[in-house]
């Protein structure tokens, strides 16, 4: 059974719908890019996940269970977790704090060295303020707080957009690491082929559908895939 | 002279302080104006009197100006605003100005409009570094004191003041965080009535007691909480200080009438050089 399985998803925020009919799954251990062009629905996908997106119909189950109805609460405590495209830490708290203030974690303490272990540069850092780290210890605070309530699946909204070129690769390989700790990923980026790279599967969606889904090596070696959505090789 | 108006001006701080804590609490987690601070502080300042009367004791009255101001600020929230919340800014501060006429309407009714004054024992000045202070005024610092320690122990060493101060800088995070927003408000408006009824007490113990007290001193407390940096309470309370001590060692040179124009006068003066206030960082407020 499919850890998550999205089908004929449709939804958005008002009238309109921004997705489409969505058929999708994420495997148990696995890292699913989804890329596609500017307002393709990326993000409003995501948001349908967590539960964020004030209107949704369809199905969305986790192991085998529909959690459409559930609450965002529900969907935390079910094993999801999310990480904003913006926004993703809580700049006026410390470093410690960010880890203190999530809610409904099992054992916080031994949990919160755990991931100070895991995040050296965080540790170093507990008290400093979110608002004053470098990009790329802001993120790995982003990640550290979602992983705080051991989730099965981590959402991540363009978990590279706001950072320095030279920390992309290092993000790609944090990234990389998640399933051997048990946690499968749903990644949207902008930077596709990089993503892809580090995918075991890839989906593009174009117009709140999607347009290709295949394994990741397949889309980056498909000539319409590149042409049309993914930018020339060595580009993006 | 100075030296007393000095001291006078600290305990007047402390009060604009303490209802400029409850004005910005209010706006950084639930993002309005809240114009019913004022008149929780009078309820606070009633049930301190009644509470006086019947015991003598300060510390008592503390307590029930506390309780009934924590009471009146949950009651509103969870009758008015909790209804009314995603609506507009404009919307729900109307709502505060309604909440406010009630509140102050009821009061006129139970206790009458005319004013009443705290029966404190007179002391002698106490002589400190040449400066005569009367007890009453170390009395109520110390009060206040305790109070702000305590709403800021519970703002950064507690997990639910955490989650407060999480609410306040990204409400969506806190959401995906499993922070739940109801628990959430119901401390914010318990803490924010607890701070009005105290700063509503010492308003009642230094000056007289009556149902318009409160929503008279509700732009001084305004005034603070903007050039404290709305959002930011640290700098709420030193910008209530600010003031007060502002105004009154201004009051020789301008007089009785001027020395509330002179808060805003210094506010102005301030948020011309810095628009965010002396102490804001409160970003993107809706
Ligand atoms: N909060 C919102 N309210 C209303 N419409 C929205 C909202 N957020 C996004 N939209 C609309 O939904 C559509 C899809 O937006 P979405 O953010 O999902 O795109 P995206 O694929 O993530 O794009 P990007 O690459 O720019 O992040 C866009 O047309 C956008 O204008
Ligand atoms: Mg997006």
């Amino acid at each position: 059974m499919s850890l998550l399985e999205i089908a004929h998803l449709t939804g958005g925020y008002g009238e309109t719908d921004i997705l489409n009919g969505i058929d999708l799954t994420v495997e148990q251990g696995e890292i699913l890019t989804v890329a596609g062009t500017n307002g393709a629905g990326k993000s409003t996908l995501a948001k349908a996940v967590m539960g964020l997106l004030p209107r949704a119909s369809g199905r969305i189950a986790l192991d085998g269970t529909d959690i459409l109805a559930e609450p965002v609460e529900r969907r935390l405590a079910l094993g999801i977790a999310y990480v904003p495209q913006v926004g993703n830490v809580f700049a006026s708290l410390s470093v410690l704090e960010n880890l203190q203030v999530v809610q409904g974690v099992r054992d916080a303490k031994a949990r919160i060295a755990e991931l100070l272990d895991a995040f050296p540069a965080l540790s170093e850092r507990r008290r400093a303020r979110a608002g004053s780290l470098s990009g790329g210890e802001r993120q790995q605070l982003a990640f550290a707080r979602a992983l705080m309530a051991r989730p099965r699946l981590m959402i991540l909204d363009e978990p590279t957009a706001a950072l320095a070129p030279a920390r992309v690769v290092e993000s790609f390989e944090r990234i990389r690491a998640l399933p051997a700790l048990g946690v499968s990923v749903l990644m949207v980026e902008q930077r596709a082929r990089q993503a892809l790279s580090v995918s075991d599967r890839g989906c593009i969606l174009d117009g709140g559908k999607v347009a290709m889904l295949g394994a990741a090596a397949g889309l980056l070696a498909d000539e319409r895939a590149a042409a049309l959505y993914l930018g020339r090789a060595g580009g993006a | 002279m100075f030296g007393a108006l000095l001291v006078a001006g600290i305990v007047h701080g402390l009060i604009i302080g303490l209802a400029a804590l409850a004005v910005t609490l209010v706006f950084g987690i639930a993002r309005f104006p809240n114009a019913a601070a004022g008149d929780t502080m009078t309820a606070g300042a009633y049930a301190g009197l009644l509470a006086h009367q019947a015991s003598g004791s300060l510390a008592l009255a503390g307590g029930a100006a506390v309780a009934a101001s924590g009471a009146v600020s949950l009651l509103g929230y969870l009758l008015v605003f909790r209804p009314l919340a995603r609506r507009p800014v404009a919307s729900l501060l109307v709502a505060a100005i309604g909440v406010a006429f009630v509140i102050r309407a009821v009061l006129g009714l139970i206790f009458g409009h005319q004013q009443q004054v705290f029966q404190v024992p007179l002391a002698w000045p106490i002589e400190f570094m040449g400066l005569r202070i009367p007890p009453m005024d170390i009395t109520l610092a110390t009060v206040a004191a305790c109070a702000l320690a305590a709403a800021f122990g519970v703002l950064h060493l507690t997990s639910i003041g955490r989650q407060m101060r999480a609410v306040a800088d990204d409400p969506d995070l806190a959401r995906v965080s499993g922070i739940r927003p109801l628990r959430v408000m119901i401390a914010l408006w318990l803490l924010a009535g607890a701070a009005a009824g105290i700063a509503g007490l010492m308003l009642g113990v230094k000056t007289v007691v009556s149902p318009e007290m409160g929503w008279e001193g509700l732009l001084t407390a305004f005034a603070a909480a903007i050039l404290g940096g709305i959002g930011s309470p640290a700098g709420a309370v030193l910008a209530g200080l600010l003031l007060g001590i502002a105004q009154e060692v201004s009051t020789p040179y301008v007089g009785f009438t001027y020395k509330i124009a002179l808060a805003f006068v210094v506010m102005l003066a301030v948020l011309l050089v810095r628009p965010r206030g002396l102490f804001g960082r409160m970003e993107g407020v809706r």
